[in-house]
């Protein structure tokens, strides 16, 4: 069997039976991103928008190259983005721009936290965070 | 975006701000996911309070439910076996309800037999019972070699399985999730039901190691 007959045969998820290193059972705590993404994972899945097969096709489909350099629940939200676009139900474009204001928010956000006076911003409103709400 | 609308979606954030400052700015795929989020509440698809409850419910779910299972088993020779033949019914008994569709087969190690589970494609794990699964149950070594050198897998958890005990390894599914009924200990015959709740931890119920009478803390 020739290298790329393997890599034809196997997904790159499909990895059980492959050699492979020491376990090493060092853990980490989720980060709070990592946590909303889980639960955006459970909620399209109980919504029946993206179910647990779906999400593992659309990580495969991310290919060898981004699994092995994005972290596990970065894989999952690039997965979503793609397979949200594949069923039209996300735009591109829109994600986007989104993105654009989500970070502008966040600059603004820093940059009023490192004036402790200001609780309110221009309009009188008070100074949410940038986008964690659930 | 106006203002007004940018407000609407965070008056009602509740997360400490202390997560921020400790943080900065957030990566890209923080970025990604907070945007994908907001589209789909803008859209209508979901909302941001099931979002909210669901990290409620995954904050909830930890080992500590899994080894009060077993505990269970072990006093109650007839919940065991309606245990083993309905996992999640015998769960949702003891007020552990399911949140998913996913199915529940529970293994019981015995002296001939010791189980042990795996997701080998990805990370399917018993997440109502035992909360979020270690970084080591998805990474590759795991997953790869589990299935077929598990003696050398668990002894590197320090666990050895004597030649004359059959090692079965279960690979988890989106359907179908593995949660592992340890031997119970020799020597706990006075224990409450409690007590052998503490000694049942979450890699006992993967099946990577033992339950030993030091064991105390449910990881």
């Amino acid at each position: 069997m020739t290298q790329t007959d393997i890599l034809v045969l196997r997904l790159p998820n499909d990895i059980g039976g492959l050699p492979s290193d020491p376990i090493n059972r060092a853990d980490h705590d989720l980060e709070p991103w990592e946590k909303r993404c889980h639960a955006l994972a459970d909620v399209l899945d109980f919504h029946k928008i993206i179910n647990t097969e779906e999400k593992r096709r659309g990580v495969e489909a991310l290919g060898t190259e981004l699994i092995g350099n994005l972290t596990y629940y970065e894989r999952w939200i690039v997965a979503f983005a793609n397979i949200l676009f594949q069923k039209q139900i996300l735009d591109p474009g829109d994600l986007e721009h989104k993105m654009a204001d989500v970070e502008a928010r966040w600059f603004r956000y820093l940059a009023e936290q490192r004036d402790p006076h200001k609780t309110k911003d221009a309009a009188g409103q008070p100074l949410p965070g940038p986008g964690s709400a659930r | 975006m106006a203002e007004a609308e940018h407000h609407k979606h965070n008056h009602d954030h509740d997360h400490p701000h202390a997560e921020i400052g400790e943080t900065g700015a957030p990566g890209y795929y923080d970025i990604m996911e907070t945007a994908v989020r907001e589209l789909l509440i803008e859209r209508k698809l979901i909302r941001a309070d099931e979002i909210r409850r669901q990290i409620e419910v995954i904050d909830s779910r930890t080992p500590a439910l899994g080894a009060k299972i077993v505990a269970r088993a072990w006093v109650d020779p007839a919940f065991k076996a309606r245990l083993l033949t309905d996992g999640r019914g015998a769960c949702e008994e003891l007020g552990i309800s399911f949140y998913d569709d996913t199915g529940l087969i529970v293994l019981e190690n015995t002296p001939d037999v010791h189980n042990l589970i795996v997701c080998t494609l990805c990370s399917c794990y018993p997440r109502p019972v035992l909360g979020l699964p270690p970084d080591w149950y998805k990474l590759k070594p795991y997953r790869a070699r589990a299935v077929y050198e598990p003696r050398a897998v668990l002894a590197e958890f320090g666990t050895i399985i004597p030649q004359n005990v059959e090692i079965r390894v279960s690979d988890s599914t989106a359907m179908v999730r593995y949660l592992v009924l340890p031997k119970r200990p020799e020597g706990t015959d006075d224990y409450s039901e409690e007590q052998l709740a503490a000694l049942v931890t979450r890699d006992a119920m993967i099946g990577v190691v033992p339950i030993t009478l030091e064991g105390g803390v449910v990881q």
